[in-house]
């Protein structure tokens, strides 16, 4: 049956693609068999893109059935990088046949010689392949091996490290703790950092002084406030436990109790992070145009009515940027934190998924699960940007 | 005029004198390197310490070029134990590895796999001395001679060995009217509850690092191996036995301990920095934690106004005491040396461990003196004497009954199943449950594990 099957399954996409691609040709009044022959190029090469690194071996008899479908969808993955452009261009043509879109092209400053652009790029374009992208393709090959640092040998186990994570309790655990986690600092350290940058904009006194004062944590490393509040909320001798103790509550154990480290944790990194924040929102604040807060108070609305109202939307292209870079932030900057903080204890309540890729790929060795779940990750911080992306952008409002 | 036409005159005479003098040293120099081959041959030495141990190590080396001019022993320190693994690996791949690495006991099955180094006893065939400085095999305590024979080959040259000890409060114990520090589990826990009823009780009875290397000194005492065949000394283990019964034993006790507010757990797995925090702060009356820690603890605590005393690690009364392994590193000769690094690298190993060096190691950090013959030193010395607190460990070691389950077990994947006990020890303390169900789950995993670690080499 596997004999057969990388014949077949290029064929099929190939056909899928053919009609999909043909069909849109025709509707852009070319040639459908130019459009067909180009879909189906597509299609039947998109399919081989993870198959034919991998033989088609999730579909080997032995395998199980979770492997099949994870390859199915990786076929699917495979047809939709190349197609998904190309029906993107169609679609873009038809919207500009048929007058949906402006068919003026903005002049855009480009160089006469093609090869001078390559030439000044060429530095940044070979830290970027040797240090970037030739490592990134790398993982996707580690991901398909069990191999460890340093051993002379490894096996090929096909897809075995990514079906392997579903059934596995930890990393699924650590899934809900990392967007937990996330969600957390993203909401309460944004919150946060909108109301001390107005506080900190209103004309007073040492204005400078405060604003500097407050920008200050995010020069600190992450390492560096790990270390800081694991000496700050250290259960014996912390400061946090003696200001407690000064108005009577018992002491907690803040890094030994899984309920209680996370919120060490979010704590430690919006502080860390605010300074950043702050810094964006009080220039955001700066650029706001003065009239609509002055028409709005003249028609007798209160101060927080105009700062939900106005001053808040108006801040939505900061707010939708920060977002984004404070995600980005959760998902990958923490590693520090925590690892000074809590190293994902206790019990593995602080444990996010790039910790666990650490805990897997360097205390244990073990690189091609740790290659597997570093994909996931990547995978889902670009989900999510495309999503946010896509959902915040029309509720953003760039300038009048 | 006539002066400066001279002087420049001389100028470029001296100019020329001091070119025509560098090209003839140089290739006096290349010449000499040629036929001669006087340069010493350069002995890299790779270690996982950065404080005072490596200062000490380096000193060593200085004194040990000038007695053997022949080489150029240089050492450089590392962070950690895993942090050198993987400095070694890479390493190895690039073709610049060193002469002689510090590896971690755990390691000793992965190190064996990988095939990095070549055996003490292979380098050093039927000869009894190298350079002068005598082998003498037999004079290594036994337990440490044990834990580094493989395949009754002894493959790598103990260096650092320590053992867990018990650090006592003595105010604190005498307060609850503790006479001596207590011996067994069953002690430490009646003496917790005399000590936490006290009217200023310390903020916790006991401590000890969540660290695997605890666990498998409490199988050891128990005389429990960890893994089949032989602990993996037979052949590769393929089973461990985490849900064996003294193993459930190891967890109740911990748990209950925990439970009962007398243990104290810092949150953190392989947290020594806490543990050696609270003993010498008085945070908690006891701890245990490793011999090579003896110098620190007692001298920090003494600045604190606390008196220490150490004793041997507590054993589980229920199944007695056998022994306990010894914990620590071993110096490894990698292996396809040129000839003369590799004498260079097996003398010098020699030479760090003989009587007098052994000995000083022993009073500069608290690691066990590894030979009878230093032990002897330091007894004529009046070293334990003066300083009962540094003897404990030897004394635990050398009283050891050498079993299966007191040479330590060989894993390839030692650290990850490490990594589980802390993990299960942990749950087990902060969320509660089973002990029994809950090692049952360990060693599945654990076993899981190691069948992903053996997959690569059968």
């Amino acid at each position: 049956m596997l004999g057969l099957l990388p014949i077949l399954v290029p064929l099929l996409a190939g056909f899928i693609g053919a009609i999909g691609v043909g069909s849109r040709f025709r509707r852009l009044g070319r040639s459908g068999l130019l459009g067909a022959a180009c879909g189906g190029l597509a299609g039947g090469l998109g399919s081989l893109i993870f198959m034919a690194p991998l033989h088609f071996c999730p579909f080997e008899p032995e395998r199980k059935l979770i492997d099949g479908v994870f390859g199915v969808g990786l076929v699917l993955l495979g047809m939709a990088i190349p197609l998904g452009p190309l029906l993107g261009w169609t679609e873009g043509e038809y919207r500009r046949q048929s007058g949906m879109q402006p068919t003026t092209r903005q002049e855009k400053g480009i160089f006469r010689q093609w090869w001078l652009a390559w030439l000044l790029l060429l530095p940044t374009l070979t830290i970027l392949v040797l240090f970037l992208y030739y490592p990134g393709l790398d993982t996707f090959r580690l991901s398909t091996l069990l191999t460890f640092v340093g051993a002379p040998r490894s096996r090929f186990v096909c897809v075995d490290n990514f079906t392997g994570l579903l059934t596995d309790r930890t990393y699924l655990r650590s899934v809900g703790i990392t967007f937990a986690i996330s969600a957390a600092i993203v909401v309460f350290g944004l919150s946060a950092s909108l109301l001390i940058a107005t506080l900190a904009y209103q004309p007073i006194r040492g204005a400078a002084i405060y604003r500097i004062l407050l920008v200050w944590p995010y020069a600190i490393s992450p390492a560096v406030a790990g270390i800081i509040f694991f000496i700050m909320f250290n259960p014996l001798g912390g400061v946090a436990n003696y200001l407690l103790g000064l108005i009577g509550i018992p002491r907690l154990n803040w890094l030994g109790d899984p309920n209680l480290a996370p919120w060490v944790v979010i704590f430690a990194s919006i502080w860390k992070q605010m300074g950043y924040n702050i810094l964006f929102y009080i220039a955001g604040l700066q650029n706001l145009p003065k009239d609509l807060q002055e028409a709005a108070a003249i028609d007798g609305a209160g101060a927080l009515r105009r700062f939900l109202t106005i001053t808040i939307p108006l801040l939505s292209p900061i707010t939708f940027f920060l977002v984004i870079t404070n995600m980005t932030y959760a998902f990958f900057d923490i590693f520090g934190t925590i690892d000074l903080l809590t190293a994902g204890g206790p019990s593995g309540s602080t444990s996010v998924l790039i910790y666990e890729i650490y805990k897997i790929g360097v205390s244990s060795g073990n690189l091609g699960r740790a290659a597997a779940q570093s994909i996931v990750l990547f995978l889902i911080v670009v989900g999510l940007t495309i999503l946010q992306f896509r959902t915040t952008e029309r509720n953003v409002t760039y300038g009048g | 005029m006539s002066t400066t036409a001279f002087f420049m005159m001389n100028t470029r005479r001296t100019f020329l004198a001091v070119v025509a003098s560098l090209v003839a040293a140089s290739s006096a120099a290349l010449l000499g390197t040629d036929s001669f081959a006087q340069s010493p041959a350069d002995v890299k030495v790779w270690i996982a310490f950065t404080d005072n141990r490596l200062d000490w190590t380096r000193e060593k080396a200085a004194e040990f070029n000038k007695q053997f001019p022949q080489y150029n022993v240089t050492v450089e320190g590392y962070g950690n134990y895993e942090e050198i693994q993987q400095a070694t690996d890479l390493a190895i791949q690039q073709n610049a590895a060193p002469a002689v690495v510090q590896w971690f006991e755990v390691g000793t099955q992965r190190a064996r796999d990988f095939g990095y180094f070549k055996s003490i006893a292979d380098a050093l065939g039927e000869r009894t001395e190298v350079n002068g400085i005598p082998v003498n095999f037999d004079d290594f305590i036994q337990p440490v001679v044990s834990y580094y024979t493989l395949d009754g080959k002894f493959t790598s040259m103990p260096w650092n060995s320590s053992s867990p000890i018990l650090y006592s409060n003595t105010a604190i114990l005498k307060k609850a009217g503790i006479e001596t520090p207590p011996a067994t589990w069953q002690e430490v826990e009646a003496a917790c509850e005399k000590i936490m009823a006290l009217a200023d009780a310390p903020q916790g009875c006991i401590t000890w690092p969540n660290h695997g290397w605890f666990y498998e000194q409490w199988m050891a005492q128990q005389n429990a191996i960890l893994a089949n065949n032989q602990n993996g000394r037979l052949k590769r283990a393929t089973r461990l036995f985490l849900d064996s019964e003294p193993s459930v034993a190891i967890a109740s006790w911990w748990q209950s301990m925990e439970d009962k507010g007398y243990y104290v757990y810092s949150g953190r797995q392989r947290d020594w920095a806490a543990t050696e925090q609270a003993i010498q702060t008085g945070t908690v009356a006891m701890a245990i934690t490793s011999s090579a820690d003896a110098a620190n603890i007692t001298n920090a605590a003494k600045e604190n106004k606390i008196d220490i005393v150490t004793s041997r690690m507590p054993y589980n009364a229920d199944m007695g005491w056998t022994g306990n392994l010894i914990g620590g590193a071993s110096l490894w000769l990698v292996k396809d040396l040129p000839k003369e690094v590799e004498e260079g690298a097996l003398s010098f190993m020699l030479w760090l461990n003989n009587t007098e060096n052994a000995a000083e190691w022993h009073k500069v950090t608290g690691y066990l003196p590894i030979r009878e013959s230093s032990v002897e030193l330091l007894e004529k010395e009046g070293w334990f004497k003066e300083n009962p607190n540094f003897f404990t460990a030897s004394d635990q070691i050398n009283n050891s009954t050498v079993t299966i389950a007191t040479r330590g077990a060989l894993l390839g994947s030692f650290p990850q199943t490490r990594d589980v006990i802390t993990q299960t020890m942990e749950d087990l303390m902060l969320k509660g449950g089973d002990p029994e169900e809950a090692m049952i789950k360990a060693n599945e995993r654990a076993n899981q594990l190691l069948a992903e670690y053996n997959s690569l080499y059968n």
